[in-house]
């Protein structure tokens, strides 16, 4: 039985449409205009225990917007959503008992109190017992190496500092699933790695489920074994991240460093097994897939118009393959599903 | 439940105890209070021979009292929950496994104990310079202390509805200057009731200021009959009930509509 089950979700939000100038704040006092907007359209999916799911999509996507309706903060306009038996917006403080939740740059560490008072009012507020208590925080300080923080003031903490601390509180009582609302912004490469490797750990002990929201791939590449891609509100992937990367990525991208070059190779080369992304003097970037051509023949085609001095070659990354499906998406003014759907295909 | 609102209460207080200075400024501040009130009652004391019917001994017990209580009544969780509600904290506090009326209410308890050991420091002090009145028997003492007692969920109520006016609009500034300034005169801080107009002291024998800091030092003082307390004490827990109710649907209203607008 899966552990999260959300079906037809649609999150409909009602906002004031602002007029210009003095007459209209004064007819926006009276009768304010409002205008509609759907953030979340219809999405379907379930989520099975221990699963460790990365939920992605650009800024204003519906992500956390998702996000909220899981937890209960949010009432769905219309749809279904059971998080562990319990519809949590109207079961909300007894769902709570179940989760764990990181809002990004909110936090739930009492600001001007050592860190450790925040957790043992948590292991309070939870009911946690004592040996379960120590157990978690034992391991905890062992893996996010919170052994310096845990007694000084959550103020005088950095930012990773403060999101380890973060994280380990959002643990603690051993919830179900939880919630990660961008848990890796604005910290530096060390932290994150900490972090991911802390999530991946407790979910293997403990099968807790995870659904990450992020805007750093590595995080996705890392930690998820499955995707959910959304797209204005519209769920476009929902599987496995290795199979995505089969389907849309299995491509590579090579830099081509070039000279004497004094025309557009582009212009003069068609061919319908590389495609030439960008280029200028110096610099090709090509794309190109190995079970088509190779890319001695490429160069090979490439000589005949300019020297090649150089060449930088990698796989592509889940991050090259979203770059794809946003701009693919964007370049056919999509607002249709078929629409989009086709431009996924096409990379 | 109780367990877990002492332990948010102990939070709180600790809160006050990093900055140590909070205790000395606070109780700085309510001894001034004190000196302030006392001197325009000598003042008038000395050139009419009377101070609004109380002996000068009697005015000065009940400013003494009056401002060492006036912390209960005045003090509160509403600058934390505005605070809160401003900055978007409300959505993790909302996510806490208790109700966010239970978890204020633990919060409000570490602010009254603060409240409590400031007023006790301000008491004493006080006592050293001035000489007191002190209760005619211990009936009276327990009494006065139970009537301030029942006022806390009444304290607290109002505060949470004027907390919840922060979902409406970006400043509850306003609104806390008007409770404030309620409380002050209808619960005898500004100057004992008896002095206001005959009106006033019939409407302010019905709402529930009073009974927050007036009544519970006339107590003090042994001005109030026993049948009396009686009355005030249904009224106080009438008056409970009541505002918890508009607390609660209050709050709930307010809740739902940013769930179903988005916060």
């Amino acid at each position: 039985m899966p552990i999260i089950e959300v079906k037809n979700l649609v999150k409909q939000y009602k906002i004031i449409e602002k007029q210009d100038g003095l007459l209209g704040y004064f007819k926006n006092l009276i009768k304010p205009q409002y205008k509609k907007i759907i953030a979340v359209n219809n999405i379907n999916f379930e989520i099975k225990e221990g699963e460790l799911v990365g939920y992605i999509g650009e800024n204003g996507a519906g992500k956390s917007t998702t996000i909220k309706m899981l937890t209960g903060l949010l009432t769905p306009t219309s749809g279904k959503i059971v998080v562990n038996g319990l519809i949590p917006n109207e079961k909300r403080i007894q769902n709570n008992k179940n989760i764990g939740a990181v809002f990004g740059q909110k936090t739930q560490l009492w600001w001007d109190l050592p860190v450790i008072e925040s957790f043992r009012l948590i292991k309070k507020i939870f009911k946690i017992p004592e040996n379960e208590y120590r157990k978690n925080l034992k391991r905890f300080t062992e893996i996010l190496d919170l052994e310096d923080l845990l007694d000084k003031q959550v103020k005088n903490l950095s930012l990773g500092q403060k999101m380890r601390c973060e994280i380990a509180a959002t643990f603690l009582h051993n919830p179900k699933i939880v919630y990660l609302d961008e848990p890796t912004i604005g910290l530096d490469v060390f932290v994150k790695e900490n972090i991911r490797k802390f999530i991946k750990e407790i979910n293997k002990e403990k099968k807790t489920t995870v659904i990450l929201t992020t805007h750093d791939l590595k995080d996705i590449e890392d930690v998820c074994d499955r995707i959910i891609l959304l797209d204005r509100g519209q769920i476009i992937y929902d599987g496995e991240k290795q199979k995505f990367k089969d389907i849309y990525g299995k491509y590579t991208l090579a830099e081509i460093i070039v000279s004497s070059k004094n025309l557009s190779v582009k212009d003069k080369l068609q061919s319908n097994v590389f495609e030439i992304i960008e280029e200028n003097e110096k610099e090709m970037k090509i794309k190109f897939k190995h079970d088509e051509t190779t890319i001695v023949k490429i160069m090979n085609d490439i000589s005949e118009y300019c020297v090649i001095e150089d060449i930088h070659m990698r796989e592509s990354e889940l991050e090259d393959i979203l770059k794809e499906i946003y701009k693919g998406a964007y370049k056919n003014g999509a607002n249709n599903d078929s629409i989009r759907k086709n431009a996924i295909k096409k990379i | 439940m109780v367990q877990t609102m002492i332990a948010l209460g102990k939070m709180q207080l600790k809160r006050y105890n990093i900055y140590k200075s909070n205790f000395y400024l606070f109780t700085f501040n309510r001894i001034i209070e004190v000196v302030v009130y006392i001197f325009v009652w000598q003042a008038i004391y000395y050139q009419t021979g009377n101070a609004g019917g109380f002996t000068i001994e009697e005015m000065t017990t009940y400013y003494i009292l009056v401002i060492t209580f006036s912390s209960f009544a005045l003090w509160g969780i509403n600058e934390d929950m505005a605070h809160s509600i401003r900055n978007g904290q409300i959505n993790r506090e909302l996510l806490n496994p208790i109700s966010y009326f239970k978890y204020y209410f633990g919060v409000n308890l570490g602010e009254l104990a603060f409240a409590t050991v400031v007023g006790f420091a301000t008491f004493i002090i006080c006592s050293f310079f001035w000489q007191l009145v002190l209760p005619v028997n211990l009936l009276d003492f327990i009494l006065c202390i139970f009537v301030m007692i029942l006022g806390v969920p009444i304290t607290f109520f109002i505060q949470m509805i004027v907390g919840t006016v922060g979902f409406y609009t970006n400043s509850i500034w306003g609104m806390q200057i008007l409770r404030k300034a309620i409380i002050q005169i209808f619960s005898g801080i500004i100057a004992p009731i008896t002095l206001f107009p005959l009106w006033f002291q019939e409407i302010s024998k019905w709402l529930p200021f009073k009974e927050l800091i007036y009544t519970p030092v006339n107590i003090w003082l042994g001005n109030v009959e026993m049948n009396e307390i009686f009355f005030i004490i249904i009224k106080q827990i009438i008056w409970g009930i009541i505002l918890y109710f508009i607390a609660r649907i209050f709050f709930n209203h307010a809740v739902k509509n940013i769930t179903i607008n988005g916060g």
